[in-house]
């Protein structure tokens, strides 16, 4: 084993800073989570595992928000990385113009949040948004929605906007794995008579996993975090039909709740911890069975 | 492993001196914040006595201190030498920030709070940090039902100078309703009929804003001295937890009525969109046949549209649960002077000054949004269709959460569980118990004792 080149305590600055930072902070809000911290009283409680059991015991819709959030989690990274592959196939060779279209499918994603919300607030606006004045302007009136108060269109609606937004990030991502495949594959490919699917199937794929598994850990961490999204075009409405962790996490802070906020994050944490452990060992193991 | 050891050790060493160091920068900047003003204080000797040197740090949420203050302020320094310091900051952040203030221990000399004995003792705790202002003289002037918002224990703790009767109520297009032949409804059924006449003449019968989040709770929460009247002691039991919301059958028959407008379609289609900033727009364009609403949108209204006049919007009380008393809300954005300050006598010398009858008229004549004030013989600016609607309506009573605990602080839940009650995903009955949960969780993080 060869020893360390530099003395330790080299390491102690860096240590010190990341303690201060990372670590310290991260133990202090899991031990939060067993108290009652709020912004009533200066006393901090210990109460156990009283706020995990509220959160799991089904009562007040936390539940509903962890499914939200799963819901929310699954739809965008499954259509995210077919959509963006789609694209990223189709503007990867043969179409004119591609930079262009690569430029206008990645637009979205340079602009933040919050600005896509407010804009699509006021396209899917019921009586004067863009979106229902144009269905009704060619004659699709019964396709009209309330899109972001409706209890069957709102989280659709978010996922959509959503998808919208962040499918360009995905694509550009993919086409830069499409790009690293090497063209004798498929020339081979086609010389052995491979069809279309044969070759997305026994080549594009198998090739581009590494890119995939990234990009997978990107929508799930990106979709287990929504906030923004939900938070500016329907703010967990109508009622609580759309809310999600974090809105709940920054509901329960604003109302002075920290103990409930921290512990809420806690359950977060150890999900997305779970989850993109478990997703990279079983992606990168698939890629090196190849 | 040693080394490891030593590591870890040298690591927590090094962290209780940074941690150290920041609690001695903490001290340092409370000293550094409190002695600047008190430098400008070592001046007042030279003047002689009139004249101080002192200025005070007065902290409110935006739109609580009117310019008609602000005017005042400059005259009560050209008087006193104190000046005013106002630190206005944005509504959103407020209480945040003045919670923090007062926990930290470094309280502006004033500050600006809302009122109700939930909300003053629970999030402010008045009683360590106000100081107990009872012995001053405008405590008797003002309205017993302001200073009762702001007691505790018997001893009032803020001065509200605010416009606390004009109440939300429902305004009406009086053209519309005489072509239509319509009364003022005094009952729930009468204004049902009302709204369904409305309808079949093409125009939407109410302007709803519920995308605010907070309109429409008043719906429910306005009527509260109703409720109180059809159940009696209804708030008292509340207070003392020996009722529960789910007890009430009258909250529950207002909770459903306003289902039935909903479902009516009495807010026309896009009510879960709308927002109060439209409310002229949609009255004035005649889309609209009422809303509920402040009575200054009567003058909005005929400035910003030639074929109304002031006397063309009506008012009314909401009429659920056959309501007839005019509901007010007597507190209102409140004056705090910090229990901590060093100028709590300069303080209440402001108080004094701004309470002074002929500072409270300028107040009065000189701000739009205000007209009339809780303070006795003052000249108000009433229209002639408020002063009809006070004199038809003699009963008073105060709405829910000035008077019920643990309501006004969940006011924006109330809000989501009336959506979902709307759009049919849960009961009223579950909108009760929803607050009632929430009065539970409040009353044991404040250890209320009745709650144990």
């Amino acid at each position: 084993m060869n020893r360390a080149i530099y003395p330790f305590y080299f390491g102690i600055a860096t240590l010190i800073v990341y303690s201060i930072f990372f670590v310290v902070p991260g133990l202090m809000g899991i031990y939060y989570s067993f108290t009652d911290w709020n912004s009533y009283s200066d006393e901090i409680r210990f109460i156990g595992f009283d706020n995990l059991a509220k959160i799991f015991s089904g009562e007040a819709k936390y539940l509903s928000y962890i499914e939200n959030t799963l819901v929310f989690t699954v739809s965008t990274v499954v259509l995210k990385t077919a959509l963006g592959l789609l694209f990223a196939i189709m503007l990867n060779d043969g179409v004119r113009a591609k930079g262009l279209h690569r430029v206008m499918l990645f637009m979205p994603s340079i602009v933040p949040m919050l600005v896509v919300g407010l804009i699509f607030k006021s396209i899917l606006n019921p009586a004067s948004g863009l979106l229902n004045e144009s269905l009704r302007a060619i004659g699709l009136d019964f396709m009209a929605q309330k899109w972001l108060t409706d209890l069957n269109w709102a989280f659709k609606s978010i996922i959509a906007v959503d998808i919208w937004k962040g499918v360009g990030y995905i694509m550009i991502i993919l086409l830069a794995g499409l790009q690293s495949i090497d063209k004798t594959y498929y020339e081979a490919a086609a010389i052995d008579g491979a069809n279309f699917w044969q070759k997305l199937t026994r080549i594009t794929i198998p090739l581009i996993v590494p890119a995939l598994v990234v990009t997978t850990v990107l929508n799930l961490l990106h979709g287990l975090k929504v906030f923004e999204a939900v938070y500016v075009l329907t703010n967990g409405g109508p009622g609580y039909a759309t809310d999600v962790m974090y809105t709940a996490i920054f509901k329960e802070f604003s109302t002075g709740n920290y103990g409930m906020g921290t512990a809420l994050s806690s359950v977060l944490f150890v999900v997305m911890t779970l989850l993109g452990y478990f997703v990279v060992r079983l992606m990168s193991r698939e890629g090196d069975e190849r | 492993m040693k080394k490891w050891t030593m590591t870890l050790l040298s690591v927590f060493v090094a962290m209780t001196v940074v941690l150290a160091g920041c609690g001695g920068n903490n001290g340092k900047d409370a000293n550094g914040g409190s002695a600047s003003p008190s430098a400008g204080a070592g001046g007042s000797s030279e003047q002689g006595g009139s004249k101080k040197n002192v200025t005070l740090t007065y902290m409110a949420s935006q739109g609580w201190i009117k310019d008609s203050e602000m005017e005042l302020a400059k005259k009560f320094e050209e008087e006193t030498g104190i000046k005013i310091d106002f630190q206005i900051v944005p509504a959103d952040q407020y209480f945040n920030v003045l919670k923090t203030k007062l926990n930290a221990g470094e309280g502006p000399d004033i500050f600006g709070g809302q009122s109700g004995y939930s909300e003053i003792t629970m999030n402010y705790n008045v009683e360590k940090n106000a100081v107990d202002l009872s012995d001053q003289e405008w405590v008797k002037r003002e309205d017993p039902l302001s200073v009762e918002q702001l007691t505790v224990n018997g001893k009032v703790y803020a001065l509200t100078i605010w416009d606390t009767y004009s109440s939300f109520v429902i305004g009406y297009n009086k053209k519309l309703f005489n072509e239509l032949n319509l009364e003022i409804p005094k009952t729930y059924e009468e204004f049902k009929n009302a709204a369904l006449k409305i309808q079949q003449a093409g125009v939407t019968p109410i302007y709803e804003p519920i995308a605010d989040g907070w309109h429409h709770v008043m719906w429910f929460s306005e009527i509260g001295p109703n409720y109180d009247k059809l159940e009696p002691n209804l708030y008292d039991d509340l207070n003392q937890n020996k009722k529960k919301f789910v007890d009430s059958q009258v909250m529950l028959d207002s909770l459903t009525q306003l289902k039935e407008m909903y479902d009516l379609d009495f807010f026309g289609d896009n009510t879960l969109s709308d927002t109060g900033s439209d409310t002229v727009a949609k009255l004035g364009s005649g889309e609209f046949g009422m809303s509920l609403v402040a009575q200054s949108v009567a003058t909005e209204i005929a400035e910003e549209y030639e074929e109304f006049e002031i006397e063309d919007i009506g008012f009314f009380p909401i009429p659920l649960t056959d309501n007839q008393i005019y509901y007010i809300n007597p507190g209102g954005p409140s004056k705090f002077i910090y229990s901590g300050s060093k100028y709590i006598e300069e303080a209440k010398q402001y108080f004094n000054f701004l309470t002074k009858q002929e500072n409270l008229q300028f107040m009065l004549d000189n701000d739009p949004t205000i007209s009339n004030l809780n303070f006795p013989d003052l000249k108000n600016k009433y229209t002639a269709e408020q002063q009809k609607l006070f004199d038809s309506y003699q009963e008073r009573g105060t709405d829910i959460q000035n008077y019920v605990n643990y309501v006004n602080p969940q006011w924006m839940d109330i809000g989501k569980d009336i959506v979902a009650m709307l759009s049919g995903v849960i009961q009223p009955v579950d909108v009760l118990r929803s607050i009632d949960q929430r009065r539970a969780e409040m009353a044991k993080v404040a250890q209320d004792p009745n709650w144990k």
